[in-house]
């Protein structure tokens, strides 16, 4: 079984020049873990994901872990004022460029264990093609699926 | 005899020139340097060992670990959520609060840890406040550089000057430590003035700081219990040190090894949170500071000094407090004091053996550690604290720190110089 086999083909992309507002109204309906970023040439540039966003509208010294656990302190009235200066910001502020993405050759094995075993927390794999351009996505939840319906046959 | 004393000089100038320029780690820097001795025969690798000061690498690696273990319990949270709830909210007093709750800590714990545990504390409660966090930076900064003073452990010069003396925990509190809390009130007073403009809210805004709840800072109230005691034990047992014969880092490893055991805290993540870096620089600064004493190198200093002193025991100590603020206002303060420790037992014969130059010791202290506080490079904390500050929105500019910050320091050595004379020097 290869990626291209369990994708997703049909993906929510916002262009990287585009605002964090669209981004947001996107988001709105759509449930998805995470944007592709697109350029003009379609090509995926970066990933936008709530964990990045949460991160920017939280002081840093809490993102950088220096006061982990905030408990002692009341609700900052700043936290929810940052969420409208981050409504104004570009896309391109914000994207994170270190995403996983794979070939869609790449075996399942291959993208279960990336999602596994990634440094950072894995959100989905994108399937790009040799120039980056994007065909599908993977969530955690579709590599399950798809092992389970290829076992499920296999029992019968 | 001739090469080895010019190899010695280059490999040392190198080693400070590139720790100046700042581009490399600081670490490798003093290894490289090291190496570089014993491979080119100016040492060999049994006297670099041998220059090592054990003493300081294990007093560094066991409060490293009992401080990391305990601040998992949050109790440095507390005591500076505590403090500024004491001042009732008021910007003023919260400062004051701080500065005191800064000093405090790092008189005990090492600057940088302090800093990391009450800067985000003071960025926090300054966005509560409404305030601009820039005087509550200024005085973190200065206070954690003025408290490191007073005690043998708070900062790393002390630890490296009670190492190579014998000078115990209590011969610090009484020598410099009487004179930290005068330094403390002349340096807070003029923040006052400087900065009083800052320090207006509403009520309602005060109202918030007493909101916090400092007792849900505590997150593990058994760890808290055992960290408790082993810090009573260890300080207690670095108060008895004369008593008990012990160095401080067999009190101190003592300490962290009973922790490890009853905290039954994963040794490997504890191991990972001591920082080898600093210490790998101090072996390496040893071992060529060393090369300069074994080469003669530094008897030279030493002698070059004692003629231009006079052999007069109160200028060489103005000479070394005012001199080593200087220099450590612009250079890293350990380096320098690794050198000035041997220059100094140098010097020691001339004024009568070890006891008579006692005061040059806590000239070299008070010099060595107050004068960090001249410009943002001057300490490790300040760098921290501005980076800090520099993620968070607030930029600390390196002339505007220091149009501040020198003058204050300044001050303090001016303090320090009427103190060693009504003290030991008149």
């Amino acid at each position: 079984m290869i990626a291209a086999s369990i994708m997703t083909t049909k993906v929510l992309t916002v262009p990287v020049t585009g605002t964090m507002y669209d981004a947001f109204n996107l988001v709105q309906e759509a449930k998805v873990r995470q944007i592709p970023i697109l350029d003009e040439q379609k090509r995926v540039v970066g990933v936008l994901t709530p964990r990045s966003l949460m991160k920017a509208i939280l002081p840093s010294y809490i993102t950088e872990g220096l006061v982990e656990d905030v408990r002692f302190a009341p609700e900052l009235p700043d936290f929810v004022q940052n969420i409208d200066k981050l409504a104004s910001k570009k896309v391109s502020d914000l994207l994170e460029k270190d995403f996983v993405a794979v070939s869609p050759e790449t075996s399942v094995m291959e993208v279960a264990a990336l999602m596994v075993n990634a440094k950072k927390h894995v959100e989905s794999v994108l399937v790009v093609d040799d120039r980056k351009t994007l065909l599908g996505i993977i969530s955690p939840w579709d590599v399950f699926k798809r092992l389970w319906d290829y076992s499920e046959k296999n029992r019968k | 005899m001739e090469q080895a004393f010019y190899l010695a000089i280059g490999i040392f100038v190198a080693v400070y020139a590139l720790l100046i320029w700042d581009k490399l780690n600081r670490a490798v820097v003093a290894l490289l340097g090291a190496s570089a001795l014993i491979l080119l025969g100016v040492l060999n690798q049994e006297a670099a060992v041998h220059g090592i000061d054990f003493n300081t690498i294990g007093l560094l690696i066991g409060m490293m670990v009992i401080v990391f273990i305990s601040q998992d319990t949050g109790m440095f949270q507390f005591i500076a959520i505590k403090g500024a709830k004491m001042s009732k909210g008021d910007p003023w007093k919260i400062l004051i609060a701080l500065s005191v709750v800064t000093a405090l800590l790092s008189a005990l714990l090492d600057n940088v840890t302090t800093v990391l545990l009450t800067v985000p504390i003071t960025l926090l409660i300054t966005q509560e406040l409404e305030v601009n966090p820039y005087p509550y930076l200024v005085s973190q900064i200065l206070m954690s550089n003025i408290g490191g003073t007073a005690t043998l452990i708070g900062d790393p010069p002390n630890i490296m000057i009670g190492s190579a003396t014998g000078l115990t925990f209590m011969d610090f509190v009484f020598g410099v430590g009487p004179v930290i809390p005068i330094i403390f009130i002349a340096t807070i007073i003029p923040l006052r003035f400087i900065y009083g403009s800052s320090f207006k809210v509403s009520e309602d805004r005060k109202k918030r700081i007493m909101e916090f709840r400092e007792s849900e800072a505590l997150t593990d109230i058994p760890l808290l219990k055992k960290c408790l005691v082993v810090l009573a034990l260890v300080v207690g047992g670095f108060m008895m040190q004369r008593q008990l014969h012990l160095e401080p880092a067999t009190i101190a490893l003592f300490g962290a090894s009973v922790l490890l055991l009853i905290s039954k805290k994963d040794l490997h993540q504890v191991m990972e949170k001591v920082e080898w870096t600093s210490i790998f620089f101090f072996i390496g600064l040893f071992i060529v500071v060393h090369s300069l004493v074994e080469v003669g190198f530094i008897r030279y200093l030493a002698d070059l000094m004692l003629a231009a002193t006079g052999g007069d025991l109160a200028v060489t100590g103005f000479a070394i407090l005012w001199g080593s603020a200087i220099a450590s206002s612009i250079v890293d303060n350990i380096p320098f004091v690794a050198t000035m420790i041997p220059l100094i037992k140098n010097m020691a014969p001339a004024f009568g053996g070890d006891a008579a130059v006692l005061p040059l010791w806590w000239a070299l202290s008070l010099g060595a550690c107050l004068g960090g506080n001249g410009t943002i490079i001057g300490a490790s904390a300040n760098v921290v604290v501005s980076g800090i500050a520099h993620r968070n929105g607030h930029e600390m500019k390196f002339f505007k720190f220091m149009l501040i910050a020198y003058p204050m320091m300044l001050l303090s050595i001016a303090i320090s110089t009427v103190y060693m004379y009504i003290r030991f020097l008149g």
